[in-house]
């Protein structure tokens, strides 16, 4: 845990870190490649798919793999509240203005508000989607090890993306204690982010001004650490990741298949999930 | 908040391709352009903090209007320039979408977007600065708001075009409801403006060095510039 982490509502990187290298389960035990493919299959399914009893069984599936995973579900309930969030924001402007047999309404000087039928669907729907791939993202990465990532990492990105990305990684923590420590400090004074305009908006800049500068100085003393060292454009893979196994494969081909009749169904035959 | 705040499953499979096809033209560009000139472990190091400091700050939830929180990416590409800031801001999406804060998909649309708050932020300071020589803030509020106004409109348009999966909406009966998403995000995009202002004269106080490419100083005649002591800021 990090030593204060903004909100319960926020994912902790560090508890993510922690679940994915102290944890034991048969997700944890599962092939990353196949994880990680797998999360490109879930991403298209919930693109694809409409249907509601298909991504309630999708939402379903999910729970049940963060589930096995022996993750807090408490502590993703908690961390829905940012796609949610997000969901509503859009959705509710949506929502009232969508088409059909409406389910309540209020008249607001002379303009008539309505939730239709098809406005709420629409939001379920979208919060259904979004909740599907936030399980399986943070199941992933919550049973996944950081020498794993890194592994994926630099099979799969150009070379300047991957090593951005996983120093970026490595810095997080430090940063995230960094930006904490100065809101602490903040608070410890009798300080709220929520004062007038300009006071708060010199704060919050001080916040990340400094955070900015810090960053740029550890940065250079870091770049200079690591030349000391030898570093030649590439961290060295620790530990290699082996392919899928054939179990790992034979998920994916059924996985891959699933996303493939979804496609089809949706784009060019509408009936073809219905056939049975 | 200029992201284009889409989770997964809300734009459809054939514009999800189309965005994803963008996107990826334009990291090959930004990779392209870094690779012209060798990428130092310097420049690497500096990215990867600007990325875990710029996704840590714009977690911060400033409690206003149910929740507001900064984006940081126009000040990001005036710090880093636009080919490095375009990639900053892509790690910055991947993190996001890790903890639910954007989706894996709208990644493709949340980089177009950022792309172009980081290149204008990058250049439209460099303008306002070579302009005004009174002070740093003045060229940091209008580059920002500059950049955020435009993507707010890119993001709606991106949306508009595509429309929401599931909604039966026409483009025409959408336009109100996205107007005033618009709206929303050219108002905090304002709020923004006025933040990053505030953080660009501060780091103009203490380390001037760290603005020198955006405001065209050579790195010798910038390093004049730092103030004593501003290694213990």
């Amino acid at each position: 845990m990090s030593r204060r982490s903004y909100s319960k509502h926020i994912p902790d990187f560090r508890l993510v870190t922690y679940f994915a290298e102290s944890g034991d389960s048969p997700v944890h035990r599962m092939n990353p490649w196949t994880k990680a493919s797998l999360l490109l299959i879930v991403v298209g399914l919930v693109t694809v798919l409409t249907e509601l009893w298909a991504l309630v069984s999708l939402f379903v599936l999910t729970m049940a793999f963060y589930a096995i995973a022996k993750l807090p579900v408490r502590v993703l309930v908690g961390w829905w509240t940012l796609p949610i969030m997000f969901v509503l924001t859009l959705s509710v402007l949506f929502a009232f203005t969508e088409p059909g047999n409406q389910l309540a309404g209020i008249d607001l000087l002379g303009w008539r508000i309505a939730l239709t039928e098809n406005g709420l669907m629409l939001i379920v729907k979208l919060l259904l989607r979004a909740l599907v791939v936030v399980n399986y993202s943070l199941a992933l990465f919550m049973t996944t090890r950081y020498t794993s990532i890194a592994y994926i990492a630099f099979r799969t990105l150009p070379k300047t993306l991957a090593n951005m990305f996983l120093l970026s990684y490595r810095f997080m923590f430090e940063t995230t204690d960094e930006v904490s420590d100065v809101l602490d400090a903040m608070q410890a004074r009798s300080g709220s982010l929520a004062k007038g305009v300009t006071r708060q908006t010199r704060i919050f800049a001080g916040i990340v001004g400094i955070s900015f500068v810090h960053a740029f100085e550890r940065a250079e003393r870091i770049a200079k650490a690591m030349e000391a060292r030898g570093f030649a454009g590439e961290f060295p893979a620790v530990q290699k990741v082996p392919g899928p196994s054939s179990r790992g494969i034979a998920l994916l081909v059924l996985a891959s298949i699933a996303f493939a009749l979804a496609t089809y169904s949706r784009y060019f035959e509408e009936k073809l999930l219905m056939w049975w | 908040m200029a992201h284009v705040h889409l989770e997964d499953g809300a734009l459809s499979l054939p514009w999800l391709a189309f965005w994803s096809a963008i996107a990826l033209a334009l990291i090959a560009l930004a990779l392209y352009l870094l690779r012209r000139k060798s990428v130092s472990t310097r420049t690497l190091a500096i990215a990867a903090m600007c990325a875990s400091v710029g996704f840590a700050a714009s977690q911060i939830e400033i409690p206003l209007f149910g929740g507001l929180h900064l984006n940081l990416t126009p000040l990001i590409g005036i710090l880093v320039g636009p080919p490095l800031g375009t990639l900053v801001a892509l790690v910055i999406n991947v993190f996001g979408a890790a903890v639910g804060h954007g989706g894996w998909g709208t990644i493709s649309v949340n980089t177009i977007v950022n792309s172009i708050e980081v290149v204008l932020g990058f250049y439209a300071y460099r303008l306002m600065r070579a302009q005004m020589k009174s002070g740093r803030f003045a060229p940091g509020f209008g580059a920002t708001a500059l950049a955020l106004v435009v993507s707010a409109f890119v993001a709606g348009g991106i949306m508009l075009v595509s429309g929401i999966q599931d909604s039966h909406l026409t483009g025409e009966e959408a336009l109100p409801s996205l107007s005033v998403l618009i709206a929303a995000n050219i108002i905090t995009g304002i709020g923004e403006g006025f933040v990053t202002g505030y953080i660009i004269s501060f780091i103009g106080r203490v380390r001037p060095d760290l603005l020198a490419h955006a405001e065209g100083l050579s790195p010798t005649a910038a390093e004049k510039t730092i103030p004593e002591g501003s290694a213990n800021v």
